[in-house]
């Protein structure tokens, strides 16, 4: 195999940034002035039909400058680094600025604070290049060739240095690394699927995860049609997330206020199975806790739900504000959990099952109705029938109509919190649920 | 010291990748301005004004690919780019089985400018904010409305495309849209209405023509009239589609399935496969003898219509379902080959500068029937008519989806009697399009444009255009969107 250089470019460090933002800072004629910086580095290996099919690197650095006079604001952003740029950025803001309504909801920069440092830029992440991935790419691919099997998939790392600066002294900077791997197995008509991501690219797992697409792939080959229907359920950890994707991006506190949002008079109130709890954990070392937030605000641990009871909302500051919430949580590395016995494994699970639709995944899941939260979409790679314990044939794909705040009111047995990565919901850590009911609308042709 | 001029640039890059020993390469150098200002509730919630120039060279190697891409536009960074997408190139024919081959294209050398009557970035802020203000004041007039949105948003694209075979095209276009949508709330019950120009390449005379206040107040209104209707009975009912509503209709079952690389297993992994596999191509009937769905990446206006793809092919029109017969894909110049066609349809579109182009969707249309709107829904016993985007989903072949809309009127006996609310329907896509018993004539025809098509690893947002004229469909299941589960 062709060695490539995994020498990538240099990023913007925290004294190079502490640098531009000064270049603004200094310059700034507004009452208040906000720099954010974003330089991204990625790169990404994307084979299908046992070949690579795509073998990207792009680095891309951006940095945005918001300026307020007043409650007149603007903002201008560039991917020019040079001093003229950016100079030419601050006065494409200001001249924005001055020219605006004044925002009755603008709101000065967040006082300054300490961030909390997190071990967000792993070293092996930051110095993987497209041989590393090219490596892991060839591993899986290997697998499945071996197998007489057909494998699309994906492996990618990146590095993010983000910054935000402003001119009441606030400043904050940060690396943050990520790295991810997916695959769809085909055998024939029948696909299995797996995908991981995490900090550090040693995490990847690509061997387990090639070996459980192959092994779900296969027995996928024989499949029967059920119909449409009220179906126990249960639901692997990726599925999980897909639907609590859904309840968690309906939160906002603003809809809430105005009446338009699901969960219109039901802060502090239960709004799932009393076992339920929501948490964000951005020291977990499995999830992609950061810093701060984009606001300049520190992120922290928090509890969304705490036993079923809605305990958050995603507010934007002036919200916060206005409605006396003082501290605004963050929710980028949530943990769904159920108190009480787990099952050790989703085998287990299959186990105490009489009958049941097992599903591993969700995909293309949107909203019907915002008023019910009633979602539909498909299930992918990988449904099963379970009877009296045991997985008995694949069905096909249902299409499904059903609200997260109906089916999590109650939940048979689950399993501990595991890694849950799905291209539509980023990570989160989440059980498997065995569920008593789950409405299957119509099934499709595979 | 003058800095280089982009043909420099682009000469530094393809000197490296010829030097190489590569058997293709090609440099795209871009710069793009954004303007996007919205409105919510009665304020300006922001005006935004983004930057974003750089460039991404596409390396071919013993018939692997290779890309790489930076916001730095230096005389360091274009080599350095330019022999690590060489570097990468390399390292994917080490273990590539079927060899790329690209399929033939005659070299190009030419300009494609949008014309525009009023360029939307000299339009002053105060005239578009006051425009967005004033929009949401209309809406919020009417008793029942207690959210509003509205935005403006511009883009200008400069480019260049450089490659190794000789072609060299540059780009200036424009693109723009306006929208607005009210939210009404009656008795705990909330429903949205909007309206959108559409997105198309021409200059803000887009949005004086489409007089977004008088837009504003006519969906204003309708929302608090969809917010008391009553909910739909669940049942098979005939539909009329509207141009818009059609538009997402055709997006997501013809326009994905007609996407070769899909159907040749490239988005297994993501975006998915199709059920539409070349060993239908010419025999498959996908609708019935009114559905003629033809891809046209020359009408004037529209987002596809770019003079060339960024394989720097021509854009091109042609047939993919022609009297219901399943006939044409969009390619590429890699997959082209695979089913033995000598030339790409021109359909290969990266994002931007950072992206490396993938198989797109055509501007892909409806041709119209010989029917007026009037004579489709007066053929109606039981029926609804549908205008405008609602929820979507479709499984990764592009059979079993579900369309819901923007405002539904029940159809009885012929005429539009009153509004619904809560319409899903669903089904199978050939099962769907084969139920199509008429099109509106040419004067119904309209047109919509996608600017966040996903697809890709890493993901990218398509561009494109769907023209229709509103079409009926028989027998089709509808369910409630509320309380059904």
């Amino acid at each position: 195999m062709t060695v490539v250089n995994d020498k990538g470019p240099k990023m913007t460090s925290r004294e190079e940034f502490r640098f531009l933002s000064d270049l603004v800072l200094t310059r700034s004629s507004a009452d208040h002035t906000i720099v954010r910086l974003r330089d991204h580095h990625a790169g990404t290996t994307r084979f299908a039909n046992n070949q690579v099919i795509q073998n990207v690197d792009a680095r891309r650095g951006s940095l945005a400058v918001t300026v307020a006079f007043g409650g007149q604001q603007g903002t201008a952003s560039t991917t020019d680094f040079t001093a003229g740029a950016i100079q030419e950025t601050l006065a494409r803001a200001e001249r924005i600025a001055t020219v605006s309504p004044i925002d009755p909801e603008y709101l000065p920069p967040p006082d300054p604070c300490v961030f909390p440092i997190r071990d967000t830029a792993k070293p092996e992440t930051m110095a993987a290049g497209p041989s590393r991935r090219l490596e892991y790419a060839s591993e899986a691919i290997g697998q499945c060739r071996m197998e007489n099997l057909t494998g699309a998939g994906l492996v990618s790392s990146s590095t993010t240095a983000v910054g935000i600066a402003a001119d009441n002294g606030l400043f904050g900077y940060e690396r943050r690394a990520g790295a991810s791997f997916s695959l769809t197995v085909q055998a024939g008509d029948a696909t299995g699927w797996s995908a991981a991501a995490h900090r550090s690219i040693d995490h990847l797992k690509i061997q387990e995860r090639t070996l459980a697409a192959i092994s779900q792939a296969k027995r996928s080959r024989d499949v029967c049609e059920l119909p449409a229907g009220r179906y126990p359920v249960i639901l692997e950890p990726a599925a999980v997330a897909g639907l609590w994707a859904w309840l968690i991006r309906s939160l906002d506190a603003k809809s809430y206020l105005k009446g338009t949002s699901a969960f219109a008079e039901k802060l502090g109130r239960a709004i799932v199975d009393a076992r339920i709890t929501l948490q964000n954990s951005p020291d977990h070392m499995d999830l992609f806790g950061e810093g701060f937030s984009g606001d300049g605000l520190p992120s922290t641990p928090s509890r969304w739900i705490d036993h079923g009871i809605l305990k958050q909302l995603v507010y934007d500051r002036f919200t916060a504000k206005s409605q006396g919430v003082a501290t605004i949580p963050t929710l980028e590395a949530p943990i769904l959990s159920v108190e009480g016995s787990a099952a050790h494994s989703i085998q287990d699970l299959i186990k105490s099952a009489p009958r049941a639709i097992l599903v591993t995944n969700f995909w293309y899941i949107r909203p019907v109705n915002p008023r019910e939260l009633m979602l539909t979409g498909m299930t992918r790679d990988g449904t099963f029938l379970i009877e009296n314990g045991e997985i008995v044939s694949a069905v096909k794909n249902f299409r499904f109509h059903e609200s997260p705040l109906r089916v999590f009111q109650h939940i048979d047995h689950w399993t501990v919190p595991m890694e849950a990565v799905n291209s539509e919901t980023g990570k989160v850590l989440a059980p498997a649920m065995a569920l008593p009911h789950f409405q299957f609308s119509s099934p499709t042709r595979f | 010291m003058s800095s280089p001029t982009w043909d420099e640039f682009a000469e530094l890059a393809l000197k490296r990748i010829t030097a190489s020993g590569a058997e293709y390469g090609d440099i795209r150098i871009q710069d793009s301005s954004t303007e996007h200002i919205e409105g919510e509730d009665h304020r300006i919630a922001s005006i935004r004004d983004a930057k974003d120039i750089g460039f991404g060279v596409r390396v071919l190697y013993h018939g692997a690919w290779g890309f790489a891409a930076s916001s730095v536009l230096s005389l360091e960074e274009v080599p350095r780019v330019a022999d690590l997408a060489v570097e990468i190139a390399k390292g994917s024919a080490s273990i590539a089985l079927e060899k790329v081959r690209l399929a033939e294209e005659p070299i190009h050398r030419d300009r494609v400018v949008t014309p525009y009557r009023i360029n939307p970035f000299t339009v002053p802020l105060e005239k578009k904010s006051d425009l967005l203000l004033s929009t949401m004041e209309a809406m919020h007039r009417q008793t029942g409305i207690v959210r509003s949105s509205a935005s403006l948003w511009a883009r200008r694209d400069t480019k260049v495309f450089v490659s190794t075979e000789g072609s060299r095209i540059e780009w200036d276009l424009l693109t723009g849209q306006g929208e607005c949508t009210a939210t009404a709330l009656h008795e705990g019950r909330f429903a949205s209405r909007s309206f959108s120009t559409p997105h198309l390449r021409k200059g803000y005379e887009l949005i004086e023509e489409a007089d977004l206040l008088r837009e504003g107040s006519r969906v204003a209104t309708q929302a608090i009239e969809k917010v008391k209707a009553p909910v739909v009975d669940a049942g098979a009912y005939d539909l009329v589609l509207d141009p818009e509503h059609l538009s997402l209709t055709i997006h997501e079952s013809c326009g994905h399935p007609s996407e070769l690389d899909r159907a040749l297993g490239y988005e297994a992994n993501y975006a998915g496969t199709s059920f539409l596999t070349p060993e239908k191509l010419g025999n498959f009937r996908y609708g019935s003898q009114h559905v003629n769905l033809v891809a046209d990446n020359t009408e004037q206006e529209t987002l596809a219509a770019t003079g060339y793809d960024d394989d720097g092919v021509v854009c091109q029109q042609w047939d993919i379902i022609r009297h219901g017969i399943f006939v044409g894909y969009c390619t590429n110049r890699e997959v082209a080959p695979k089913i033995r066609e000598s030339r790409s349809r021109g359909s290969n579109r990266a994002d931007g500068w950072g992206s490396i182009p993938i198989v797109r969707i055509a501007n892909i249309g409806l041709e119209p029937g010989a029917a007026t709107v009037d004579q489709l829904i007066a053929d109606v016993k039981r029926g609804i008519y549908i205008e405008g985007h609602g929820s979507y989903s479709i499984d990764q072949r592009r059979y079993n989806f579900q369309f819901g809309g923007d405002a539904f009127w029940l159809i009885e006996n012929g005429r539009r009697v009153h509004m619904l609310r809560d319409v899903i329907y669903h089904g199978i896509t050939p099962e769907f399009w084969n139920s199509c018993d008429g099109v509106a004539d040419q004067s119904a025809r309209r047109r919509y444009g996608f600017i966040t098509c996903g697809k890709g690893q890493p993901g990218q947002s398509g561009w494109m255009t769907h023209a229709a004229s509103p079409a009926r469909f028989r027998k089709i299941q509808v369910i409630r969107g509320e309380g059904s589960s």
